[in-house]
């Protein structure tokens, strides 16, 4: 399981299920997903009524950032007030579904969906900045370009983790996404950087066109003087900025391009994860084989059973 | 690189059959007590001069021999950051399970990465040919293990890095 | 007299019998000393030898007196002649070379002295261990690192390991024997 993907693959199959004539029965179950989001799928009101809600720690910002425009696009009809100790909700009519198959099975891809339709808002938002601004810049050159245009749209900032936040700017010619990310300990420091190498080596080595990745462990220039970037130099934040160019930008490829960076962080902490663990289970191998070599210096000490003159048997021990 | 290598491993092996002839020796401190003098030290007569061998600045052997007890530490190359963590982590997973190797050393002496402590009992148990035998692949798998983890975690890391990156193209 | 804790007070070093005590210059014959400026010029005679072309004879002579009596800088000096010598030897000779030294009068001996150099040459290169720099560098280390040896100090180190291993082929591990208990150390 190499990538992540970018549904939550429990609400997908328990929709699925219940959409193509499951056997209804009542559902109530908190679903967690990456980032410390949950979700909580229950049936309040009666067997046929599906409520899906969703919590997200930074849902204040996406809303600033207009995810409210965005989920309702979504979800349009199926929207209902949040559940209490949520942020968002949606419910769906068993009774009321799609005609075709089709249908549902959008509905189903929609509904799981959820978290990353409510954290699209601020790319689309920046994206469509982009577009805007290159429409504008194309009418200058670089040189006579006025001070706004050259300098980009505003910075987004999404806390969507403690300590760790995504930063969202976009320009004329690109758009912008910086990852923070904190490692506690050295090792993982290490691994990361390794890891990271090969990302920002991998567009000059093999993937021509894709996104340039830059690694940094003090803030970048985009994010100086910037409210809530920490300016320690302890080396144990990083950034990682991601530089989307125009062609990952055209209107085909948006989705795909949002729903794939969003997933980075956790891919990346996976995979530093899961080669740590391969790592030790190595070690472990490369000892019991020590330890083999060890007990083949021992002369095998044969085992004397001795008699006494009564009859006894014993052992004599090594 | 390896053509150095050899004899290297020569030189430690011909120090260590002559430095590990040892005989048994009660502790002239205490009585009835049979201590590893090269640990307790008490008698400076009974320990003998330290050898080194090594075959560059990173990698080095430093033997302490004594009349029943010889010390055995072993500095392992690290190039880089990455191979410094691997080696720490492997040595650190091998003197955590020091008891079942018998002459690994809990704590490494100060200034090399690992230790080992053979008495004149481990010896008399086991064959000495074989123990030299031992340290002598003890090191050459440390070092190949070593390289094997870093081409991996290098290889994985180009892997992870193109399959993330494949689909924005 | 109460302030002191008895029990801290090291009782072996205040005993005059205790075998921590022990007087360790009694299981050495002893050495005359040696200036350094001895030491030097006989290290000049010797290096003038080897300009001379007579590898033979320079390396006899350098281990003809070893510097026992010496301080440290008169036998660093010393050794450092000596890890010249075996620099400027090649390959081929080595084991000529050797044979005949074993050959002559007082030739063990005087391959006990080479060992003993051999060991503290390769004791010496290597300057304090103990600060490991880790340099995080920020722009990423290069992934290609070949793992091989083989600096300016460690060509002079497999020098040694040659001559080591061509040595204990003539003397037999004897004489790393004898390096380990020969308390005058050179």
């Amino acid at each position: 399981m190499l990538l992540l993907d970018y549904q939550n693959v429990l609400i997908e199959s328990l929709l699925r299920d219940r959409f193509n004539g499951g056997a209804s029965a009542n559902i109530d179950q908190v679903v967690s997903d990456f980032d410390g989001v949950t979700f909580h799928i229950s049936t309040p009101e009666s067997k046929t009524k599906i409520l899906v809600s969703l919590r997200i720690k930074c849902y204040q910002e996406l809303v600033q950032y207009g995810a409210q425009s965005v989920l309702e696009r979504e979800y349009g009809p199926y929207i209902v007030s949040p559940e209490s100790g949520y942020d968002f909700s949606v419910q769906v009519d068993l009774e009321d579904l799609p005609a075709d198959q089709e249908g549902k099975d959008d509905l189903v891809r929609r509904i799981s969906l959820l978290k990353r339709n409510a954290m699209a808002a601020p790319f689309e938002q920046a994206f469509d900045e982009f577009h805007q601004l290159s429409e504008e810049a194309s009418k200058y050159t670089s040189e006579s370009a006025p001070q706004g245009i050259a300098e980009g749209g505003e910075t987004r900032a999404i806390h969507y983790r403690e300590e760790e936040a995504i930063y969202v700017k976009a320009s004329h010619d690109r758009v912008t996404v910086i990852f923070s990310t904190i490692f506690r300990e050295e090792t993982d420091r290490i691994f990361g950087k390794v890891f990271l190498q090969e990302f920002v080596d991998a567009r000059r080595r093999a993937i021509q066109n894709a996104p340039q990745v830059l690694f940094r462990n003090e803030p970048p220039l985009e994010l100086q003087g910037f409210p809530g970037v920490s300016t320690s130099t302890n080396g144990e934040v990083g950034y990682i900025t991601f530089v989307l160019f125009p062609r990952h930008l055209s209107k085909q490829r948006r989705d795909e391009v949002i729903s794939h960076i969003q997933t980075f962080r956790d891919y990346f902490h996976y995979h530093i994860k899961a080669s740590k663990a391969f790592i030790h289970s190595r070690m472990r191998k490369r000892t019991a084989d020590f330890l083999q070599v060890l007990r083949r210096a021992r002369p095998e000490a044969e085992e004397k059973e001795r008699k006494t003159a009564s009859g006894r048997t014993f052992k004599v021990q090594a | 690189m390896s053509q150095s290598l050899r004899p290297y491993l020569q030189c430690v092996r011909s120090s260590l059959t002559a430095a590990l002839s040892l005989s048994n020796f009660a502790s002239q401190a205490s009585e009835r007590h049979n201590v590893p003098e090269i640990e307790a030290a008490s008698s400076p007569e009974v320990i003998l001069n330290p050898l080194t061998v090594s075959r560059n600045e990173n990698e080095r052997v430093y033997i302490e021999p004594s009349i029943n007890s010889v010390r055995i530490s072993i500095n392992i190359k690290q190039a880089d950051e990455i191979e410094h963590i691997l080696v720490h982590k492997f040595t650190r997973f091998l003197t955590q399970r020091a008891e079942s190797f018998y002459i690994m050393r809990r704590k490494p002496v100060k200034g090399y990465d690992i230790s080992f402590l053979v008495t004149n009992f481990h010896t008399e148990e086991m064959l000495k040919h074989k123990l030299v035998d031992f340290i002598i692949q003890f090191m050459e798998e440390v070092d190949k293990e070593i390289s094997e983890m870093k081409l991996f975690l290098n290889a994985r890391a180009r892997f992870v890095a193109e399959s993330f990156l494949t689909p924005f193209d | 007299m109460a302030n002191i804790n008895w029990r801290t007070i090291n009782i072996d070093a205040l005993d005059p019998d205790s075998p921590a005590n022990f007087d360790l210059s009694s299981l050495t014959p002893a050495v005359a000393p040696v200036s350094t400026a001895d030491v030097q010029n006989n290290a000049q005679q010797i290096r003038q030898l080897l300009r001379g072309g007579d590898n033979e004879g320079a390396l006899q002579g350098a281990l003809e007196n070893p510097p026992y009596g010496a301080d440290d800088k008169g036998k660093e000096v010393h050794l450092a002649a000596v890890i010249e010598i075996l620099q400027s030897i090649r390959q081929s000779d080595m084991s000529p070379i050797l044979s005949r030294l074993y050959g002559a009068p007082g030739g063990t001996e005087a391959l006990d002295v080479l060992m003993k150099y051999i060991y503290k040459g390769m004791a010496q290169a290597s300057p304090s261990s103990d600060k490991r720099n880790i340099t995080p560098q920020v722009t990423g280390f290069s992934q290609v690192h070949a793992r091989g040896g083989g600096e300016g100090g460690g060509q002079a180190m497999s020098v040694l390991l040659s001559w080591h291993e061509k040595l204990v082929e003539i003397a037999g591990p004897g004489s790393i024997v004898r390096v380990m208990t020969d308390r005058r150390t050179v």
